[in-house]
């Protein structure tokens, strides 16, 4: 019973790291430019059937994974410099189409790239350990390491250096972040970076187990996109916070009630808090109207 | 648009000459569409009668998404969610408790609207991207419910759907299935271009250019978004039930999230807020889609699947990039380079009155709800706090009826923080707003509207996508009574036109009648400025806000404004004025409140009031007798 629970744990938090990691990304986005990025996940497929692609060529597996991340790092940068920034009015309406459309771009590359069938990544270097018949995969270790590493990287990032201290103003003091020696466009670009940067690595740390799917990025980046309603949108920690708990709804879901159901918990989650605390787990509520 | 016919004009047609003037466009439209899909049978292709088939089933989604983007400012993601729903619930009553077609099809449509309804009501409180996301997971719940559950035949789907009979003969092939479709088609057609005319329509589009003007009239966005929404699915689900019909198949793919893309990409490419837009989109996305398929494994050999989502992408992104208003706009900016005869030239926006006659020829009327004298507002102990700031701090003021109050204060002395508390735009921190015995502090602005509390706003919040009439006329928002349905049937041309004629007149009292058919953001910042105390008097109010009425107005704009404002209160208006215009505000009012950092610091005629030592310290600086100096210096200027 308690085995069960606890194997149910462990795969619902390394799921949820990956929900955690596209979170940071559409935050990141979000409290820049205002945005909600419907192509982040894209960012996630992206390198993950870039580097199984690389790997199957002959690429050693980092040296794929690091060029996989970098390219598409550069493709996120992309977007933004050639089509977000060439808005000038960017109403939730028109960022919506706009990155909905990106998706659906991206999807239709991979699709014709590398075909409609999922691709995995081989495993990671490492052995799986049982604890106390508890098993734990060492891909899982890499999931949950990723978003200590790079998910915590980027909480530091934007809480303690001045960049990411600006970063944060932007949204709501251009010119009190241009004083601080960051232009809105750098503080643009940087986001959508870091965005780009987080979606790759949760991409590629899950496919060896979760495989990467041309059309797999929009459900992904909707559970990413629930865990950042749990932060209010504007928080990293809670958001972080929310995706593992998500991760772990979703998992005993599926080992509970029925394996098919597990994607419907995060819309049912996104609904109620939705109707309960639209202002997210951690934030005050404000009265402000106008 | 409403089309261009002058109140009096209107008066002296026959009902059919007046309806054909109103419904020009529509019933030409309309007429041509028709000829078309009967002509259509007899001479396409049996490839290309499968697309149109297709493209007349997916304008019905089509047109329903456009209703919700151009007219709720609201994206969905999951168009495709409530398309499966009517399907399967259509292809159910059909196939398991074999009810007959038009009972099917009726609960199919019900059934899209009431998830819709279920969604909706929580959802549509919160503004921004909270609809598109929500959508988009029950696009997936759809998919992941139809799959798990044994009525829906998991991933099988339904299947067995027998063709439709009518008056005993089979709809069996396309070109009757064509001639079947279409009339829903087109009274759906009908009914959506009715409703972006109707009352309900105008109000929404309102919400868009600003919400807060919008409510403060009276618009319950909230319950109207919902209605939309609510529609929009609704014509989801009949183009889910004709798809049932016309595939004889329901599988999962109906909920596909790429299927809702394509209905967005149709609503997009056709026009946001453009109705024969959405239907030209769907024709469009139809023959792209379609030649997709056919030329992208020639260019990329072995290219299978979905690859038609490859030009969707980019045309996405073109469109809104290039072309952000679709054909619609390209349609019409056609349109207006054409020479066309009869056109009038633009009118001179700027052109000022030169005369020095400050009379009012035409009086608005006001309401009178309780007797001259008589308290009709009552604040008392109004706070807001933003964070340890205090803005405004345990205001209490008691305004009676029939009388002007000013409101003054150096700059951040939370007057307008003051107004927004009162009209219901800001929730006070603690206190009470009182307005003919009704506590509407802490309601939303259209409540206070509703009680017959009109304002206008220091910085302006004009209707931009309509013209100046236009937006005197959403003034008269709340003495109409026709509501979506009744806009929809098209059964309130009357009302419209007596309002519009009310809404000529309210413009004549200030003199902007020359100016009423040109865009309201055309208007000189004065001009602008007086259009909105205009429209709130449309409203008819019993209690007038106004946010400095006479800023970027003209020396002669200011007497009539002033003069307009002495006879409103004769007429039994109570007026409450926050202006910076002192001497202005000295002579016009009855009673003067004096904000200092939050604290009502004076309150009395204006005598005393000028003459209070605490006012002349808190405006003009520290030192009391060389404020006094200035003050009279002030006065003798003005």
């Amino acid at each position: 019973m308690l085995t069960d629970f606890l194997q149910l744990t462990v795969a619902g938090l390394s799921q949820g790291s990956v929900y955690a990691l596209l979170a940071v990304g559409l935050i990141a986005v979000y409290t820049v430019r205002h945005v909600i990025n419907i192509a982040q996940g894209e960012f996630a497929m992206l390198a993950g059937l870039g580097s199984a692609w690389l790997t199957a060529s002959g690429m050693p597996l980092f040296l794929a994974i690091l060029v996989a991340i970098l390219t598409v790092t550069l493709v996120a940068i992309a977007m933004e410099r050639l089509i977000i920034a060439r808005v000038k009015k960017l109403t939730p309406l028109i960022s919506i189409i706009l990155t909905l459309g990106v998706s659906t771009l991206l999807q239709a590359i991979m699709l014709l790239i590398w075909g409609p069938e999922a691709k995995g990544v081989p495993r990671f270097p490492g052995t799986n350990v049982l604890i106390g018949g508890v098993s734990i995969r060492s891909q899982e270790f890499w999931m949950i390491g990723a978003l200590v590493v790079v998910g915590g990287g980027i909480v530091l990032f934007y809480e303690k250096s001045r960049w990411g201290k600006a970063l944060r103003a932007c949204a709501e003091q251009p010119v009190a972040a241009r004083i601080v020696g960051i232009s809105p466009v750098a503080a643009s670009v940087l986001a959508f970076a870091i965005a780009g940067l987080v979606g790759a690595v949760a991409g590629v740390v899950s496919s060896p187990i979760y495989l990467s799917l041309w059309s797999g990025g929009v459900l992904l980046g909707l559970k990413g996109f629930v865990a950042a309603v749990l932060g209010g949108f504007v928080s990293f920690r809670a958001a972080i916070v929310g995706a593992l708990m998500l991760g772990m709804i979703e998992a005993y879901v599926a080992g509970y009630v029925a394996s098919g159901l597990r994607d419907g918990a995060a819309f049912l989650i996104l609904i109620l808090v939705l109707v309960v605390r639209p202002q997210g787990l951690v934030l005050k509520p404000t009265a402000v109207r106008v | 648009m409403t089309q261009a016919t002058t109140p009096a004009l209107a008066g002296m047609l026959s009902p059919w000459a007046r309806f054909w003037l109103n419904n020009k466009g529509t019933i030409i439209g309309c007429g041509i569409l028709v000829v078309l899909m009967i002509v259509f049978p007899f001479t396409a292709s049996s490839t290309a009668m499968n697309i149109v088939v297709f493209a007349m089933i997916f304008a019905l989604p089509a047109i329903g998404l456009n209703l919700l983007m151009g007219l709720a400012g609201q994206v969905s993601l999951g168009q495709a969610a409530f398309f499966a729903i009517g399907a399967y619930t259509h292809a159910i009553m059909l196939t398991k408790l074999h009810l007959p077609g038009p009972v099917a099809a009726t609960i199919g449509v019900l059934a899209a609207m009431l998830v819709a309804f279920l969604v909706g009501l929580p959802i549509m409180r919160l503004r921004g991207h909270y609809l598109a996301l929500a959508t988009l997971g029950l696009g997936f719940i759809v998919m992941i419910g139809v799959r798990e559950w044994d009525v829906t035949g998991r991933t099988t789907g339904i299947y067995g759907i027998a063709r439709p009979t009518v008056l005993g003969v089979p709809i069996d092939n396309n070109g009757f299935f064509l001639w079947f479709l279409t009339p829903f088609v087109v009274i759906g057609l009908i009914l959506a271009l009715n409703l972006t005319r109707s009352r309900a329509g105008r109000a929404l589009s309102a919400v868009n250019d600003s919400e807060l003007a919008a409510e403060s009239l009276g618009v319950n966005t909230y319950a109207l978004r919902l209605k939309v929404f609510v529609l929009s699915a609704g014509f989801a689900g009949l183009g889910g039930v004709f798809y049932a019909y016309q595939v004889a198949i329901v599988s999962p793919a109906t909920a596909e999230f790429h299927l809702s893309v394509s209905i967005l990409l149709m609503v997009v490419i056709g026009g946001l807020g453009s109705v024969w837009g959405a239907v030209a989109g769907a024709f469009l996305v139809q023959f792209l889609g379609e030649g997709m398929r056919d030329a992208i494994p020639a260019i990329f050999p072995g290219a299978t699947g979905e690859v038609q989502l490859l030009g969707y992408g980019i045309v996405l992104i073109l469109v809104i990039l290039l072309l952000p208003g679709g054909l619609h706009q390209a349609a019409t900016s056609l349109w207006a380079k054409l020479p066309f005869p009869g056109r009038r030239p633009p009118a001179d926006a700027h052109a000022q009155a030169t005369e020095d006659d400050f009379t009012i020829p035409i009086l608005p009327n006001v309401s009178t709800p309780v007797a001259l004298g008589e308290p009709i507002l009552e604040i008392s102990g109004l706070t807001k706090r933003y964070g340890g700031v205090v803005a405004v701090n345990e205001v209490n003021l008691t305004v009676p009826a029939g009388t002007i109050l000013g409101l003054i204060g150096p700059n951040g002395a939370g007057k307008t923080t003051c107004f927004n508390m009162i009209s219901g735009a800001l929730v006070p921190t603690s206190g009470t707003v009182t307005f003919l015995g009704q506590v509407i502090s802490g309601r939303k602005p259209n409540v206070a509207a509703s009680h017959g509390l009109t304002r206008t706003f220091q910085n302006l919040q004009v209707f931009t996508s309509t013209d100046v009439v236009g937006n005197v006329y959403m003034g008269r928002y709340r003495q109409g009574t026709a509501g979506v349905l009744r806009g929809m049937l098209g059964l309130q041309s009357a009302e419209q036109t007596a309002h519009r004629a009310a809404a000529y007149e309210i413009l004549e009292s200030m003199r902007l009648t020359d100016a009423a058919d040109d865009s309201a953001s055309d208007l000189s910042f004065g001009k602008q400025r007086m259009m909105e105390v205009c429209r709130a008097l449309a409203a008819e109010p019993a209690l007038l806000l106004l946010d400095e009425p006479m800023a970027g107005l003209s020396g002669a704009e200011r007497e009539v404004m002033a003069e307009l404002l002495r006879r409103l209160r004769s007429a039994g208006l109570t007026i409450v004025l926050v202006e910076h215009d002192v001497a202005q505000v000295m002579s016009l009012a009855d009673h003067v409140a004096v904000l200092d950092d939050g604290v009502l610091i004076a309150h009395g005629d204006p005598e005393s009031v000028r003459n209070d030592p605490a006012v002349v310290v808190a405006y003009l600086g520290t030192d009391l007798d060389e404020a006094e100096a200035d003050l009279n210096e002030l006065e003798e200027h003005v």
